[in-house]
C-alpha cells in the first residue's frame, strides 16, 4: 500500500477541487452548484487525510477533522436544500443567474 | 505639594458637567444653561491657578504627569522590546498660555451659547463640554497617540454643533469639515504610525531627542516628507491657503457661539502643531521649508485681505480676516527667530481672544435684526452705539491698533521676518494697509452712516451680554499694553525651540 | 518735575477712561472732567518747559517686552524738542478743551467727543515724550485712532464716514513706510533707542544705502501723517469733523507729528543728502501745489485745510535744507496762529452755520471779537511783519536759500504770495462787503469760546519774538544746545530775503484786496483765458479721482479676481476631487451584480493571487 505517494493523493484532491470550484462558478442549476460545493469538500477531506498519514506530524488530528468536515457538510447539505425548496416555492425557479436579491 | 492630579483634573473636569446633564430631563431649560455654563468654570479656575502659579516663580514641570497605559509587543514575532504608549499630560509655558485662552474662551463661549442657542440645549451643553475635554487635551497632551485621540474628540462634536444648531446650510458646512479635517487628521495619523514605528516612542521630547540625533533611523528625506505631511495636516486646520474654503462655510454657517471656539481655540491647533511638532520636532527641515512657508504666510495674508476687502456678508469679511491673520502666525514661524516665533505665538492668542469678541458681536446682531449683510445694517451705531463701539473697538484690535494685542504679535512676527526674509516681508507690509482698508469698510458699512432701515425694537448690549464683550476687551487691551503677562510663560518655550534651530 | 513728566499723558487718559465710562451720567459735566485734567497737564507741561530750561535732558526707561535676548524697553524722555512740544500739544489741547464747551454744546454725544479728545490728548503728549521709535509708532498710530474718531464723530453723516476711513486708510500707507523703516534700523542697531540710532549713524556703523532707505521710509510715514504730497487728500477731507478738532488735530498738533519725527530723527536725515533732499522737495512742492489749490476753494475750513498742508510743505522744506531750528519754530508759530484761525473759523461757523465762505460776508461788525482775532490769524500766516510768522517763515526761507536750493526757495516764495493772497481772500470774503447770505440770527460766540481765541491770538502775535534776527535766538540756541548734529541756532541769511519776503507777502495781500475788497480787478482774473485752470485747481488737480482710478480700482479689480480664484479654482478643485470619489463610488456600485458565483469567482481569483504573491516573497512584503 505504501507504494502510493502522498502527490497522487493530493493530485486527486487537486483534481476534485478543481472540479467542485468550476461546477460551483459556472453552472447555473442551483442544485448542481450545492453537490460541486460537496465535492469541494471532500477534496478538502482527502487532504486532511493524507496529511494525517503522510505530513510531517502524522496524527489522528487530521481523519478526526475529516470526520468533522463531512458531519459539518452534512448538516450544510440539509440546511442548504432547506432553504434551495423555500426558494423554489417562492421563485419557481432553481437558476441561479435569477437570484440576485443581494443587489437590491 | 502634588500636583500631578492637576491637569488630569483641568481636562476632565467637563466631564462632570456630561454626566450631571446626561440625568437632566430636557425641558429644564435654565437649569441646564446653568448647568452648562458651571461645568467650564473648574477649568477656568484650575487654568487662572496655573498661571498664577507660574507667576510666583514656581516650576511648571510640577504638573507633569506620566502613567504607563496601553504596552504591546513588536509585530511580526521578533523579539523587540515592548512598544508602550504613557498617558502623560504635561504644561509647558506655550501650553499654558493656551490652556488659560481655552478655558476663557470656552466660559464665554458657553455664556453666549446660553444666550445664543434656541433649542436642544441639553445635547448642545453635553457635545460643548466634550469639545472642551477635547481642546484641552490637545494642548496638554505630552504624546503624538494622546494628542491624537483628543485631537480627534474635537472634531466629532463640532461637527453636530455646527451641523444640529448651525444657520440654513449647516449640514454642508458640517461634512465639509468633517471631510476636511478628517483627511488631515488622517495624514497627522499616518505621520504618528511612522514615526511610533521608526522610533517606538511617541513622546514627544523622547522623539525631539531621537531625531535630533544624526544616528536616527530616520532619512532627511523621510523627516522632509514627514514635515510636509505636518504641514498638510495642521494647514487644513489652520487654514492655509488652498486648503482653506471648508473654514468660510463653517464661520458662515456655524451658530456664533460655536465659531467663537472654532476660531478663538481649534484653528489655533492648527499653529500649536505646527509650532510643536513641525518646528519643535522637525527644526532642521522646517529651516529648508522656511521660504516657503514665508510666501505661504505671505499669500495667506493678502489673499484673505483682498478678499476679505469685497465682501458682503460681515461673517465672510471676518472669515477671509481669519485666514489673512493666520497668514501673519505663518510669517513669524517662518522667520524662525525668537521676534517671529514669539510674534506668531502671540497672533495665536491674540487672534483667538479678537475673534471670539467679533464673532459674539456678530451673534448679537443677527439676533437682534436677523442679518449679517453690511449693507443692511448701516448706521446702527445709532440704535445700538455699545455693540458698535466694541465692534469697531474688535476691529481696530484686528487690524493691529498698538495698545491691543493684535499690534503686538503682527509688529514681532514681521521684526522677526524683515530679518531673514526682508523683501518677502516688504511685501508682506501690503497686507497691514489692507486689513485696515477691509475692517474699516466691513465695520464702518455697519455702524456708520444713515441706518438703511429702521430697527424697531433693537435693544444694545445689556445684562450678561457685557461680560464677554468686556472680559475679552480687556485682555486684549492687557495684552497690547503689559505683553510681558504673555512673553514671560514663553520664554522657556522659545529657548528650547531656539536650542533646536541650533542657535 | 520732569521725572514725573510720564504723568502729563496720563491725566487726557483718565480724562478718556471717566467719560467712557461715566459718561453718559455726568452728561455736560464732562466738559469740566476734560478741562480740568488737560489744565493739570498744561500746568506740567509749563514747569516741565521751565525746568528743561536750566537741567539737561531727563530719560528713563523700563523693560516692555522680551523675546529671547532682545529686550525692548519703554519710557519717557525731556529733552528741548520733547519740553516744546508738550507746551503746544496741552495748551492748544486745553483751549480746545475749553472752547467745545461752548462749541459741541447741546450736541447729544458730548461726553462721547470730549473722551474722544482725552483719547486723543494723550496718545498725542505720549507720543512727543516717546524716547524710542517702537514708542513713537505706537502713539503714532494711536492719534491716528483719536482722528479718526473724531472726523467720523458725526457718524450719521456719509461724508464723516469716508472721510474717517480714508484718513485711516491713507495715513495708515505711510505708517507702514515708518514701520518698515523702524524694523530695518532695529536690525542695523539691535535698538529702538533714538540714543542708540544717532550713535550707531554717528559711528558709521550702518551703511548709507541703508540711512537713506530708512531715513525715506520713515519720511513715508511723515509724508502721510503731515498731509504731504501724494498723501495729502485725506487732510482736506478730515475738516468733516467738527472745527475744533480740525484746529486741534489737523492745524495745530497731530499733523505737524511728521515734522515733529522728522525734527526727532534728526541726525538720522542728517547723515544723508539724499533724504535731506527728497524731503526738501516733498515739502517745497507740497507747499506751493497745496497752496494753489488753496486759492479757490470755497469752504472755509478746506482753505485752511489746503494752507495746513501748505504750511506744513514749509516746515518739511526748512528741515530738508537742514533748517532744524526753522522747522521746528515754524511748528510752534504755526501751532499757535493756525488753531486760532481755525477756533474763529469754527466760531463763524457757529454763527452763521455754513461753511461756504460764498453766502457769508460783512461779518466784521456782527463778530466784534472774532473778526479782529481772525485778522490776526491772517495776518501771521500771510507773513506780514512783527507777526508770528514772518519770523518763523523769514527762517525757512534762508535756510532753503543758505542750503542750497535756490529753485525751491523761488517756489517757497511764490508759495508765500498764494498763502497772502488765498488768506485775505477768505477774511475779505467773510468779513467785509455785504452779507450774502441769511443772517439774521448771527450772535458772537460765548465766552468760553472767545477767550481761548484771545489767548492764542496773543500768541500768534508774540511767539515769534522768541527767536529772531534782532532780538536773538534764543529758541534756536536753546534747541539746538549741546547737540550739534542739528545744525545752528540761527543761520545768517542775506536781508534782501526778509525783504523779498515781505513784500511777496504784501503784493499777495494787495492783490486780494484788490480783487476782494475793492473788487476794482476782477475775481476771475488769473482763470480769465479760460475757465481750463480753475476747474482743475476747484477739483485738486484730479489727484483723488486718480487714485480711485488706478489706486482703488486696482486693489477692487484685484479682490475680484481672487474671488474668481477662490470660486472657481479652489472650490473647483475640491467639486473635481469630490467628482472622483463619486465616480468611483459609483463604478464600484456597479459591479454589485447580486449574482453569487460572480462574487465567488472574483473571491477565488483574489485568493489565488494573495497564493502567489505569498508564494513569490516568502510571506512578507518588504
Amino acid at each position: 500500500m505504501s507504494s502510493v505517494p502522498a502527490s497522487a493523493f493530493l493530485a486527486l484532491a487537486l483534481i476534485l477541487f478543481c472540479i467542485g470550484l468550476y461546477g460551483a462558478l459556472t453552472k447555473r442549476n442551483t442544485v448542481i452548484v450545492l453537490i460541486s460545493i460537496e465535492l469541494m469538500l471532500n477534496a478538502v477531506n482527502i487532504n486532511l487525510v493524507t496529511f494525517s498519514k503522510y505530513g510531517m506530524a502524522p496524527s489522528i488530528t487530521g481523519q478526526v477533522f475529516a470526520l468533522f468536515a463531512i458531519s459539518v457538510a452534512a448538516a450544510e447539505a440539509a440546511v442548504g436544500l432547506a432553504i434551495l425548496i423555500s426558494l423554489y416555492r417562492t421563485k419557481k425557479t432553481v437558476n441561479i443567474d435569477e437570484m440576485d436579491t443581494m443587489k437590491n | 505639594m502634588n500636583l500631578h492630579a492637576v491637569l488630569t483634573i483641568l481636562v476632565f473636569s467637563p466631564l462632570l458637567g456630561i454626566v450631571i446633564l446626561a440625568f437632566m430631563p430636557k425641558q429644564a431649560e435654565k437649569l441646564i444653561k446653568v448647568v452648562g455654563l458651571l461645568a467650564t468654570v473648574p477649568a477656568l479656575l484650575i487654568a487662572i491657578a496655573a498661571y498664577l502659579h507660574f507667576q510666583w516663580g514656581k516650576d511648571l514641570a510640577d504638573f507633569a504627569v506620566s502613567t504607563s497605559w496601553i504596552q504591546f509587543r513588536g509585530m511580526g514575532g521578533v523579539p523587540e522590546p515592548f512598544f508602550s504608549v504613557n498617558y502623560e499630560l504635561g504644561l509647558s509655558g506655550f501650553q499654558l498660555v493656551l490652556v488659560v485662552l481655552t478655558a476663557v474662551v470656552a466660559t464665554l463661549s458657553a455664556l453666549a451659547a446660553a444666550k445664543f442657542v434656541k433649542k436642544e440645549w441639553k445635547g448642545y451643553f453635553m457635545l460643548f463640554l466634550l469639545l472642551e475635554i477635547g481642546m484641552l487635551g490637545v494642548f496638554t497632551a505630552e504624546n503624538l497617540i494622546l494628542f491624537f485621540i483628543f485631537f480627534e474628540i474635537t472634531l466629532i462634536p463640532t461637527f453636530f454643533l455646527i451641523g444640529k444648531w448651525g444657520y440654513f446650510e449647516k449640514e454642508k458646512a458640517a461634512y465639509s469639515f468633517l471631510i476636511y479635517n478628517g483627511l488631515g487628521s488622517a495624514v497627522l495619523l499616518i505621520v504618528i504610525m511612522i514615526l511610533f514605528g521608526k522610533t517606538g516612542t511617541t513622546n514627544i521630547e523622547m522623539l525631539t531627542k531621537i531625531i535630533a540625533d544624526p544616528s536616527a533611523p530616520l532619512s532627511g528625506d523621510l523627516k522632509l516628507g514627514l514635515l510636509i505631511s505636518l504641514l498638510i495636516a495642521f494647514g487644513v486646520k489652520l487654514p492655509i491657503f488652498p486648503l482653506h474654503s471648508w473654514m468660510l462655510k463653517v464661520h458662515v454657517q456655524a451658530p456664533p457661539s460655536v465659531v467663537m471656539i472654532h476660531s478663538g481655540i481649534l484653528l489655533k491647533i492648527g499653529a500649536y502643531g505646527l509650532i510643536r511638532f513641525g518646528m519643535g520636532i522637525f527644526p532642521e527641515q522646517f529651516k529648508t521649508l522656511a521660504t516657503l512657508i514665508a510666501i505661504l504666510g505671505v499669500v495667506n495674508l493678502l489673499y484673505g485681505a483682498f478678499l476679505a476687502f469685497i465682501q458682503t456678508d460681515f461673517k465672510m469679511v471676518l472669515a477671509y480676516s481669519s485666514i489673512s491673520h493666520m497668514g501673519i502666525v505663518l510669517i513669524g514661524l517662518a522667520a524662525m527667530n525668537e521676534a517671529g516665533v514669539q510674534g506668531a505665538i502671540f497672533q495665536v492668542i491674540s487672534h483667538g481672544l479678537i475673534s471670539a469678541l467679533l464673532f459674539f458681536l456678530v451673534g448679537v446682531l443677527y439676533e437682534r435684526t436677523d442679518t449679517s449683510l453690511i449693507e443692511n445694517l448701516g448706521g446702527i451705531a445709532k440704535g445700538m452705539p455699545i455693540a458698535a463701539g466694541f465692534l469697531l473697538a474688535g476691529a481696530m484690535a484686528s487690524l493691529g491698533l498698538p495698545g491691543m494685542s493684535g499690534f503686538v504679535s503682527e509688529f514681532m512676527a514681521f521684526l522677526g521676518l524683515f530679518k531673514e526674509l526682508p523683501w518677502i516681508a516688504a511685501v508682506g507690509t501690503i497686507g497691514i494697509i489692507m486689513t485696515a482698508a477691509y475692517l474699516l469698510r466691513a465695520v464702518l458699512g455697519m455702524t456708520y452712516g444713515k441706518a438703511h432701515r429702521e430697527f424697531t425694537g433693537v435693544l444694545d448690549l445689556r445684562g450678561v451680554e457685557l461680560i464677554p464683550v468686556g472680559v475679552l476687551m480687556l485682555l486684549i487691551v492687557l495684552i497690547g499694553v503689559f505683553p510681558s503677562v504673555l512673553s514671560s510663560p514663553l520664554q522657556t518655550t522659545l529657548e528650547t525651540i531656539m536650542l533646536g534651530l541650533g542657535g | 518735575m520732569m521725572e514725573n513728566a510720564w504723568l502729563i499723558p496720563l491725566f487726557p487718559l483718565l480724562s478718556f477712561l471717566i467719560l467712557l465710562l461715566f459718561g453718559k451720567r455726568l452728561k455736560e459735566a464732562s466738559a469740566y472732567v476734560g478741562i480740568l485734567l488737560t489744565l493739570a497737564s498744561l500746568v506740567f507741561s509749563i514747569l516741565v518747559l521751565f525746568e528743561r530750561f536750566s537741567e539737561p535732558t531727563y530719560i528713563t526707561k523700563f523693560n516692555w517686552l522680551t523675546i529671547g535676548d532682545l529686550h525692548l524697553t519703554a519710557g519717557f524722555e525731556v529733552n528741548q524738542l520733547n519740553a516744546l512740544m508738550l507746551f503746544i500739544v496741552s495748551l492748544v489741547s486745553f483751549l480746545v478743551h475749553t472752547y467745545s464747551k461752548g462749541y459741541m454744546n447741546g450736541d447729544e454725544r458730548f461726553p462721547v467727543f470730549y473722551a474722544y479728545l482725552g483719547l486723543f490728548t494723550f496718545a498725542m503728549l505720549g507720543l512727543v515724550i516717546s524716547p524710542n521709535l517702537l514708542q513713537t509708532y505706537i502713539f503714532w498710530e494711536l492719534v491716528g485712532v483719536g482722528s479718526f474718531l473724531l472726523i467720523g464723530f458725526y457718524y450719521y453723516k456719509e461724508e464723516a464716514k469716508a472721510a474717517a476711513k480714508k484718513a485711516f486708510i491713507m495715513t495708515r500707507i505711510g505708517d507702514v513706510g515708518l514701520f518698515i523703516g523702524m524694523i530695518l534700523l532695529f536690525w542695523e542697531t539691535k535698538s529702538f533707542e533714538y540714543s542708540a540710532i544717532f550713535a550707531a549713524v554717528d559711528a558709521g556703523a550702518i551703511s548709507g544705502t541703508m540711512i537713506t532707505l530708512t531715513a525715506i521710509l520713515i519720511f513715508i510715514g511723515a509724508v502721510g501723517k503731515s498731509g504731504q504730497f501724494p498723501l495729502h487728500t485725506w487732510l482736506p477731507d478730515a475738516m468733516e469733523g467738527p472745527t475744533p478738532v480740525s484746529a486741534l488735530i489737523h492745524a495745530a498738533t497731530m499733523v505737524a507729528a511728521g515734522v515733529y519725527l522728522v525734527a526727532a530723527l534728526f541726525p538720522l536725515f542728517a547723515a544723508s543728502k539724499t533724504a535731506l533732499l527728497t524731503i526738501a522737495v516733498i515739502g517745497a512742492f507740497t507747499a506751493i501745489f497745496a497752496a494753489s489749490i488753496g486759492l479757490v476753494q470755497t469752504d472755509i475750513k478746506r482753505v485752511l485745510a489746503y494752507s495746513t498742508v501748505s504750511q506744513l510743505g514749509y516746515m518739511m522744506l526748512a528741515l530738508g535744507s537742514a533748517g532744524y531750528v526753522a522747522g521746528v519754530f515754524h511748528l510752534m508759530t504755526h501751532a499757535f496762529f493756525k488753531a486760532l484761525l481755525f477756533l474763529a473759523a469754527g466760531s463763524v461757523i457757529h454763527a452763521v452755520h455754513t461753511q461756504n465762505i460764498e453766502e457769508m460776508g460783512g461779518l466784521w461788525k456782527k463778530l466784534k471779537f472774532t473778526g479782529p482775532l481772525f485778522l490776526i490769524g491772517t495776518l501771521a500766516i500771510s507773513g506780514v511783519p512783527l507777526f508770528s510768522g514772518f519770523f518763523s517763515k523769514d527762517e525757512i526761507l534762508i535756510a532753503a536759500w543758505e542750503g542750497g536750493h535756490p529753485i525751491l526757495f523761488l517756489l517757497a516764495l511764490i508759495a508765500a504770495f498764494m498763502t497772502a493772497f488765498y488768506m485775505f481772500r477768505l477774511f475779505f470774503m467773510v468779513f467785509t462787503g455785504e452779507a450774502r447770505g441769511d443772517q439774521k440770527h448771527v450772535h458772537e460766540s460765548p465766552n468760553n469760546m472767545t477767550y481761548p481765541m484771545i489767548l492764542l491770538g496773543v500768541l500768534a502775535v508774540i511767539a515769534g519774538y522768541v527767536n529772531t534776527p534782532w532780538f536773538g535766538s534764543f529758541l534756536g540756541d536753546w534747541l539746538v544746545d549741546g547737540n550739534p548734529a542739528l545744525g545752528h541756532g540761527h543761520i545768517e541769511g542775506p536781508i534782501w530775503i526778509m525783504i523779498a519776503a515781505t513784500v511777496v507777502s504784501l503784493a499777495g495781500i494787495y492783490f486780494a484786496y484788490m480783487m476782494y475788497y475793492k473788487r476794482s480787478i476782477a475775481r476771475n482774473t488769473i482763470s480769465g483765458t479760460g475757465d481750463t485752470l480753475h476747474t482743475i485747481l476747484l477739483n485738486k488737480y484730479y489727484v483723488d479721482e486718480f487714485y480711485q482710478l488706478t489706486v482703488v480700482a486696482f486693489t477692487k479689480g484685484l479682490s475680484y479676481f481672487l474671488r474668481f480664484i477662490d470660486v472657481f479654482l479652489v472650490e473647483g478643485l475640491v467639486k473635481g476631487v469630490v467628482g472622483i470619489v463619486q465616480g468611483l463610488g459609483r463604478t464600484g456600485s456597479k459591479m454589485q451584480t447580486g449574482q453569487v458565483q460572480t462574487y465567488g469567482a472574483v473571491a477565488f481569483i483574489g485568493l489565488a493571487l494573495l497564493a502567489v504573491i505569498f508564494a513569490l516573497t516568502g510571506g512578507y512584503l518588504r
